[in-house]
């Protein structure tokens, strides 16, 4: 499973490619532990230790859902490409030794690919940043059990959502609960939700308890062992439901979006393939759950930490654009695209469709969040800027990354070039808006000049990155 | 104007040459085979053909259409069955070929969806999503969606494969009325059988490599069948039999 994951990769790119992604993390790490002392004034160390765990712990469960995935490479067309977790269908392997394998596999590849390399650029930096080396080992150890903390969650959630609608909700609320006990309630401490930080919360630079840092090890690798085991277990094998009888509603959808023209074909089947695949519901979930986590987080700073930041709404809208990618992604991903290959269509043909069923999808959450944000913190005044930024920085980074990535956003993203283009790409805009939203309380026209001014560059390359899809895309192919 | 003017086509993947400097064309009206071992190049012209892929040298024409700069007027002029049968995995058969019909605007689109599921007697599966369909439905249900806007050439990558006896006796009666109609088909296929009943001329690849073209009257004038042919110009290295 390893090499078919590293060929896969390969496919997209080269192995070159493939193999400078650790360097890209390498430098990456290299370059905010060596810059680590200069901010320390501004956020102590302990609290980058705790976004850095948090961010891990985040990702882990965004890229564990070995549930769903597994059951889409069965269920999923793929043309000419087939995956190994389909095997047990032919080869004498159970599909619970398929799920853990790909589990196995997956905690091996980012290990190996994203921590490591990132412990290297910083063991490299705490010759300038003059760390510890036994802190930063402490610091990496800690980093990669929130990270298999994270990925076992999720492998158990998303197994367990298949098996058990009422399993699956009575593990959510729970964690739910800690989670507002912790964060809401202060009832509890953050180790009982993220038993590793108890580990680094234990250890120098922020503590100095051995067995209560043992114990929380412990506690930490035994969570992880037993949420895997338990996903493992709770994996059917007869994964595949009856052929379902379908009402046949395509041409409604095709009705419907007869205002699309030339697209309307396309956009049609975008969205009565998201709405069949449950992919709606689920792309909505990952919509709604970052914007919610960017609430915390910033309840929390202003709260928490009472660091005064001016958050306000137009920050809010900004913000709600770079969610969008992820959104992107996971429309590119839906179904395969092989049969499009029999037809007069282009690839910038279906990536346009696909943008447009994005924005279908996405406008009245985001507008929803954004006016919701807006009335809860008396900042109605506010809508006139914030919902401009709001459609502007969602249309830029969206269309982006479309630009950069085409029909296969989650693997052309792992080509470092085309990341380093995307991070300054998606970056940039959204740091000139933040900083500038930031002051629009002291100073409001200079502040909402200077957004305006963004926006319309941002807006100016939107229509240059939408134009340009065709030139790019106009001779690629499907396979 | 010919169906197929191929000169000089080549196509590399990386350091591995697929295709190298192939040259034949194809009268309009004919029944074309084209036949190799794996990895011949059979697939890889068939998708250069079809507007699917650019070529690395060379140059071809479909009805007269640039196969490398208008892929897409290639793709609506002609239909074709891929080598792997992928129909999309959230659509029901009749929905893919209602949404085949609507990209190539086809009038009548609902009668035309009709016939062609009574034809491969899919009216039972009309209502199963293409993913939990059968690998001979799936296959159907991608020949239907080549036949619906009825094209002049047909390009057609193993077609038979997957196909009961019946469906195939089916399949190959039409095609051989297509070709009585002067339409054009171009047949890539390891069942020799097959084509040796419906072509009339064939090209042999071997290693990306053109190594023999004929006409299927030549063959049968020097009692030669199409199996025959292919044994004595690929087979002949074939070593490792138990």
């Amino acid at each position: 499973m390893l090499r078919e994951e590293y060929r896969l990769h390969v496919n997209y790119s080269s192995a070159r490619v493939f193999f400078s992604m650790p360097a890209y993390v390498f430098a990456i790490a290299f370059f905010f532990a060596a810059t680590l002392p200069i901010m320390e004034d501004s956020i102590p160390v302990g609290d980058v230790l705790l976004f850095t765990n948090a961010g891990v712990f985040v990702y882990g469960l965004s890229v564990g859902a070995f549930g769903f995935l597994g059951k889409t490479y069965l269920e999923r067309r793929y043309g000419r490409t087939n995956f190994l977790v389909a095997m047990p269908f032919l080869l004498p392997f159970t599909f619970r030794q398929a799920y853990a394998s790909m589990y196995l596999r997956d905690v091996i590849f980012y290990v190996l690919l994203i921590l490591v390399p990132g412990l290297g650029g910083v063991l490299v930096a705490s010759v300038v940043a003059d760390f510890y080396v036994s802190s930063v080992l402490v610091a990496f150890v800690t980093v990669t059990l929130s990270f298999l903390i994270g990925i076992s969650f999720s492998f158990l959630a998303s197994v367990l959502y298949l098996r058990s609608k009422a399993l699956f909700l009575a593990m959510i609320s729970a964690f739910l609960a800690f989670a507002v006990a912790y964060g809401v309630l202060a009832l509890i401490p953050l180790e009982f939700l993220l038993p590793s930080w108890g580990f680094q919360a234990n250890l120098r630079p922020l503590g100095d308890d051995l067995w209560q840092a043992a114990f929380y090890l412990v506690v930490s690798v035994v969570a992880s062992f037993v949420m895997a085991i338990l996903a493992v277990v709770s994996v059917a094998e007869a994964p595949l439901g009856k052929a379902q009888r379908i009402k046949e509603s395509f041409p409604r959808y095709h009705e419907a979006t007869r205002f699309a023209r030339s697209l309307q074909s396309l956009l049609a089947k975008e969205l009565s393939d998201m709405a069949r695949s449950g992919g709606a519901s689920k792309m909505l979930l990952a919509y709604v759950v970052p914007l919610l986590l960017l609430s915390f987080t910033t309840w929390y700073v202003n709260n928490g930490l009472a660091i005064p930041v001016g958050f306000n709404t137009v920050f809010y809208a900004a913000m709600v654009g770079s969610f969008g990618i992820m959104l992107y992604s996971w429309i590119s991903n839906v179904d395969a695209v092989d049969y499009l290959e029999t037809l007069p269509v282009s690839v910038p043909q279906v990536i346009k469709a696909k943008l447009a069923a994005f924005f279908l999808l996405t406008v009245v959450i985001a507008t929803g969040f954004v006016v919701g944000i807006a009335l809860a913190n008396d900042e109605t005044q506010l809508l006139w800027l914030a919902l401009p930024v709001l459609y502007i920085t969602t249309a830029f980074l969206v269309i982006a990354t479309a630009y950069l990535t085409g029909l296969s956003p989650n693997s052309v993203l792992f080509n470092p070039s085309v990341m380093t283009r995307f991070m300054a790409i998606s970056l940039l805009p959204d740091l000139g808006i933040t900083i500038l939203s930031f002051s629009l309380n002291s100073n409001p026209v200079f502040a909402a000049a200077g957004i305006a001014l963004v926006c319309f560059a941002l807006l100016a390359s939107t229509l240059f990155f939408y134009r340009a899809l065709e030139g790019k895309f106009s001779k690629a192919g499907f396979l | 104007m010919k169906a197929i003017e191929v000169r000089g086509l080549s196509k590399s993947y990386g350091d591995k040459l697929a295709l190298d400097s192939v040259t034949f064309e194809v009268e309009q009206g004919t029944f074309f085979g084209c036949f190799g071992p794996n990895g011949a190049g059979k697939s890889t012209l068939l998708r250069l053909l079809t507007g699917q892929i650019q070529p690395s040298a060379g140059q071809a024409t479909v009805l007269g259409i640039d196969c490398a700069t208008q892929g897409l007027e290639v793709k609506r002029s002609i239909g074709i069955v891929p080598e792997v049968e992928s129909p999309p995995s959230y659509l029901t058969a009749w929905e893919f070929l209602y949404f085949t019909g609507k990209v190539r605007k086809v009038d009548d689109l609902e009668k035309r969806i009709d016939r062609w599921l009574d034809f491969f007697d899919l009216q039972e599966a009309r209502g199963t999503l293409c993913r939990d369909l059968s690998k001979g439905m799936r296959q159907k249900v991608m020949l239907a969606s080549a036949f619906i806007h009825e094209p002049k050439l047909l390009f057609l990558d193993e077609a038979f494969i997957n196909l009961d006896p019946i469906f195939q006796k089916r399949l190959r009666d039409y095609l051989l009325k297509l070709r009585s109609e002067g339409r054009t088909i171009f047949l890539c296929s390891h069942i020799l059988e097959i084509a040796q009943r419906l072509c009339q001329e064939v090209i042999v690849l071997d290693k990306g490599r053109l190594v023999a073209r004929e006409l299927m009257s030549d063959l049968q004038g020097r009692n030669e069948s199409l199996e025959q042919l292919f044994m004595r110009l690929v087979g002949e290295g074939d070593t490792n039999r138990p």
